[in-house]
């Protein structure tokens, strides 16, 4: 009984450390912003978004730090995380979702939606995101973009700078994930 | 009457000179490879300390180091020219996390050159903390 006890836990603790086959990283994600007016454009990036792809339960995360946001220009940098986002406060955006039809066997591209909540500034919204997965060797590729408004989560803008600021903002992003090993 | 005139627009001419200083030129600066190599260091320490002060309260740790110049001792896990961009990886004691650098393109050559495993240090802007600790506009030194 001892002996089948004792092969028990050798096998468990086998199980654990063998790394997780179902689960990708990107360390270096990218994501990226615009804002297109006719005053003035303004555009971000972001390389070193976080994302974990479980290809079991078909879910992906998505975490990174606002003020690894680059611009341009430094006043842009200041508005966006002292005014705009409150970097102080909210340092992090966040996106959860669950890959809708995702057909893990596949090789190469396939374009599905990602339903999910995205969080920035504090606020939680619901987004449906069209997505290109690229499977190739067992390692993902994940990129696309989508648009969000400014308004649903709760930045305000003064009206002085509201012409240099469009009402809509488009996001784009690449996630390259890699086995992940813990 | 004529010399407090001149004495005026002097001021004037001064307080026009700072605005340009403090207000105008940042407007057209590219912000985006800025060097930090100048610039003074708040902090030094291992990347080991570093993650392990993350890993034990985030919240706290961001306050000191956040958006602070800090030097980070430590060795080489990863180079990456992801995204046409210079990143180094540097270990730590555990697996999953790491400090992830991010190298301004005026040291790419010296970059090429880093071996896995070799000991560096590096300086850059703390961002914060996700998975690894974030440092942008980094120069490196070869230990």
């Amino acid at each position: 009984m001892n002996k089948f006890l004792l092969l028990f836990l050798i096998l468990f603790s086998f199980s654990n450390f063998s790394p997780k086959e179902n689960q990708f990283i990107a360390r270096l994600g990218q994501v990226s912003f615009f804002s297109y007016t006719s005053v003035e454009n303004i555009e971000a990036k972001n390389n070193q978004v976080v994302s974990i792809l479980d290809t079991d339960k078909k879910e992906i995360a998505v975490s990174m730090i606002m003020r690894a946001f680059v611009f341009k220009k430094d006043l842009m940098y200041e508005h966006f995380n002292e005014s705009y986002i409150e970097s102080d406060i909210y340092p992090k955006a966040s996106f959860e979702g669950k890959i809708k039809d995702f057909d893990t066997d596949l090789k190469g591209k396939q374009t599905k939606i990602i339903h999910g909540s995205i969080t920035i500034h504090g606020i939680t919204k619901e987004v449906d995101i069209k997505t290109v997965i690229d499977n190739s060797d067992g390692n993902y590729i994940v990129s696309g973009s989508f648009d969000v408004e400014v308004k649903d989560f709760q930045i305000k803008i003064p009206p002085i700078l509201s012409s240099n600021i469009a009402k809509t903002i488009s996001i784009k992003f690449k996630f390259q994930y890699k086995p992940y090993e813990e | 009457m004529k010399l407090k005139n001149k004495f005026f627009l002097l001021i004037v001419f001064v307080l026009i000179l700072i605005n340009t200083y403090h207000y105008i030129i940042p407007l057209f600066v590219d912000s985006s490879e800025k060097n930090l190599k100048n610039e003074t260091v708040a902090f030094t320490i291992h990347s080991n300390d570093l993650l392990r002060a993350y890993s034990k309260n985030e919240e706290k740790t961001d306050t000191i180091y956040t958006n602070k110049i800090i030097e980070v001792i430590g060795t080489v896990k990863e180079i990456s020219f992801l995204n046409s961009r210079n990143t180094v990886i540097l270990q730590s004691n555990s697996n999953t996390f790491g400090v992830i650098c991010d190298v301004n393109s005026a040291e790419k050559e010296k970059i090429k050159t880093l071996k896995e495993n070799q000991k560096i240090i590096v300086k850059g802007l703390c961002k914060g903390f996700l998975k690894d600790v974030i440092l942008l506009n980094c120069s490196i030194e070869i230990l």
